[in-house]
């Protein structure tokens, strides 16, 4: 179904898997970050924030691939199934991130026990890929980005408004992804709000890595 | 590298510091006294008992990252490997903070 709906963007698949491959290095960079100081300081949160990124990075990777896969083919029929199933492992690893990542954050603040925060993961994963498991994945990201806003509110600091930027984008891409189902042209907005996303994370780890 | 607290397997609430990090404040109050910082100066800037002070000064004695210089009245001084640990640690609480972790 959803090849039918991105039919008329056929010319854009090819720039949307090159996106994700870009999108993967940042996310790779920004996990790697994350495990470096997970070894320096033992912080735990700095570990799930690793295999959060680690998450999003390798459902980006998939989801490139299959795209490339299907391109390669020429859109053959036996390839088509690829391409869903690399939306379908991207989107289940940004599900679970994204949990990590506001699991990392209510840890923090100590607002929820692990059981229950693991339960409401666990239960997102029981829904497939449709309109309805989307929604979850924005209020998700809703909920790290108003975390990250804060976080800049307080702060005030360039680097953390380049965090609370990026997650703002990358909230209004799975809008427009959301929006997709319904109005093609979303489908090239969303992977270029996402991409956006990904480039402030770098911005913020070229900042955190210039000598001093 | 300096571990973390032991046995700590929840995240200290805000009040409490963590070993790691009385390590790092102890390493900052010497950093900024020009890296030639009395034990005063540090008991006063990293807000330490006496006793206290002296555990951890010993322990970051032995992991390398301060020395003690001088017979009658001691300076501690940062290594080569503290430097590094300090700079090092100073990009990991950039990257933390700018996602709103604290460590």
């Amino acid at each position: 179904m959803l090849l039918a709906i991105a039919q008329p963007l056929a010319w854009f698949l090819g720039f949307d898997s090159l996106m994700e491959f870009i999108a993967f290095v940042i996310a790779a960079a920004v996990a790697y970050q994350a495990l470096k100081g997970y070894r320096l300081s033992k912080e735990r949160t700095l570990l799930y924030l690793h295999f959060s990124f680690v998450l999003i990075g390798a459902g980006l990777l998939v989801d490139g691939l299959s795209g490339i896969v299907v391109l390669l083919s020429q859109f053959h029929r036996g390839f088509l199934v690829l391409y869903a199933l690399g939306y379908t492992i991207n989107f289940i690893a940004q599900l679970i991130a994204y949990g990590l990542l506001v699991f990392a954050y209510l840890q923090q603040t100590r607002n929820i026990s692990a059981q229950f925060a693991a339960t409401a993961v666990v239960s997102a994963l029981f829904f497939e890929r449709n309109a309805f498991a989307e929604l979850i994945l924005i209020f998700l990201l809703v909920y790290i980005t108003a975390h990250t806003a804060m976080n800049y509110s307080l702060s005030k600091t360039t680097n953390s408004m380049l965090v609370f930027g990026a997650f703002a984008s990358l909230t209004i891409a799975h809008f427009f992804f959301l929006m997709f189902m319904l109005v093609p042209i979303f489908f090239p907005l969303a992977h270029i709000a996402q991409l956006f996303g990904f480039l402030l994370l770098l911005g913020m780890l070229l900042r955190v890595n210039q000598p001093s | 590298m300096i571990p973390g607290e032991p046995g700590s397997s929840a995240k200290p609430a805000s009040k409490y510091r963590s070993q790691f990090r009385i390590y790092v404040d102890v390493m900052h109050v010497i950093q900024r006294e020009n890296n030639q910082a009395k034990p005063t100066r540090i008991l006063y800037g990293a807000n330490l008992s006496h006793d206290r002070l002296i555990k951890y000064l010993e322990e970051l004695k032995s992991l390398g990252v301060i020395q003690e210089s001088g017979t009658g009245d001691k300076v501690y001084s940062l290594t080569q490997k503290g430097i590094e640990f300090m700079n090092n640690f100073k990009k990991v609480e950039s990257f933390a903070s700018a996602f709103g972790f604290r460590i």
